[in-house]
């Protein structure tokens, strides 16, 4: 899985939970979740539990904590990927 | 035996902070406790069976308590920390009065209320920011609670604004917590004032509120987030189930 597919999907993902779908329109890898797309904090672990079920990976707690943009999660995504 | 993730300065800051709290304990906590009984002039059902099963729970030292409630009004823990322990067994059994993680923006916007917090066994944090913040100070509360202090935490990260325990306002900070901690036990508190209809900032002055508590030790089979979300999961459940039968028994 390359990159860009991996952004795609992470915004696929993030969709149902946004509330400013129009900074969704124009996400990039340092879009912030929380401040610039509006999700919910306690939504957060849904969005993380999809990355889990859609990429079958595992990811701890503690690289939650390392989830603030886009760009994060697709890092994020990669790294438990390989 | 836990992972403390805390580096030697945050240790030695944490353990400052406990020992000016400890030394100050008999001043502030009877004042606290003084104010909410003659100014607020609040009274508590249900704080002799309360108190004797909190007393009971942390008769074992050497397994770890966290306290989690519902959540209604800014003065909760406070009024909690009331309930479990008369204010004399919390000044001479410091490690059972609770550590509190409150908004910062409700109770850390100014320095007199930093250092008041900062007394209190408090640990501010800013829900919904940053999430390496939020973290660390869940890391302090671990390092606390491996070291025989009672942690206090809102499962639904938020006061109920339905008035009513949410059980889909899951997150994933107390399974954290329980998960970091080996032998965790949760005690469940489930506490509301006779007039207290929904969320509020502080409940009305003369109410009386009722408590009751459970005590429980969740296990997951699921590992990663998943495992933290499902015990997150579990202690919800168990206070909707404690306000169903607050509501049954009214």
């Amino acid at each position: 899985m390359d990159r860009e597919e991996a952004f795609e999907k992470v915004v696929k993902i993030l969709t149902p939970h946004v509330k400013d779908q129009t900074a969704l329109a124009s996400a990039s890898d340092k879009t912030n979740i929380l401040d610039d797309l509006k999700v919910n904090s306690a939504r957060l672990v849904d969005v993380v539990l999809a990355f889990e079920d859609e990429f079958d990976i595992e990811i701890p707690d503690e690289d939650v904590d390392s989830v603030n943009t886009i760009g994060d999660c697709v890092k994020l995504i990669l790294a438990k990927s390989s | 035996m836990p992972a403390f993730p805390l580096n030697a300065s945050e240790r030695r800051a944490l353990d400052f902070q406990r020992l000016v709290g400890r030394v100050l304990a008999p001043m502030w906590i009877p004042v606290c406790v003084g104010i909410m009984y003659f100014v607020f002039r609040w009274r508590i059902e249900g704080t002799q069976e309360a108190r004797r099963t909190y007393t009971q729970i942390r008769h074992n030292r050497a397994t770890p308590v966290l306290i989690c409630a519902n959540h209604l009004t800014m003065f909760d823990s406070c009024v909690i920390a009331w309930a479990l322990a008369s204010p004399w067994r919390n000044v001479a059994d410091y490690a059972s009065l609770p550590w509190n993680t409150p908004e910062r923006a409700n109770f850390a916007s100014t320095w007199w209320k930093r250092a008041l917090v900062w007394l209190m066994k408090c640990l501010p944090v800013q829900r919904g920011g940053d999430r390496r913040a939020v973290g660390a100070v869940l890391k302090q509360l671990i390092y606390l609670m491996g070291r025989g202090e009672a942690g206090l935490l809102f499962p639904e990260g938020g006061r109920s604004r339905t008035g009513r325990v949410n059980t889909q306002a899951v997150t994933y900070g107390i399974g954290r917590v329980v998960r970091a901690l080996p032998g965790c036990r949760v005690v469940c508190v489930y506490l509301r004032g006779k007039a207290q209809e929904t969320w509020t900032a502080r409940p009305k002055s003369g109410e009386t509120f009722r408590i009751s508590v459970a005590c429980f030790e969740p296990k997951s089979d699921h590992r990663g987030l998943r495992g933290s979300v499902d015990i997150s999961g579990q202690i919800l459940e168990r206070l909707a189930a404690m306000e169903r039968e607050h509501f049954d028994g009214r």
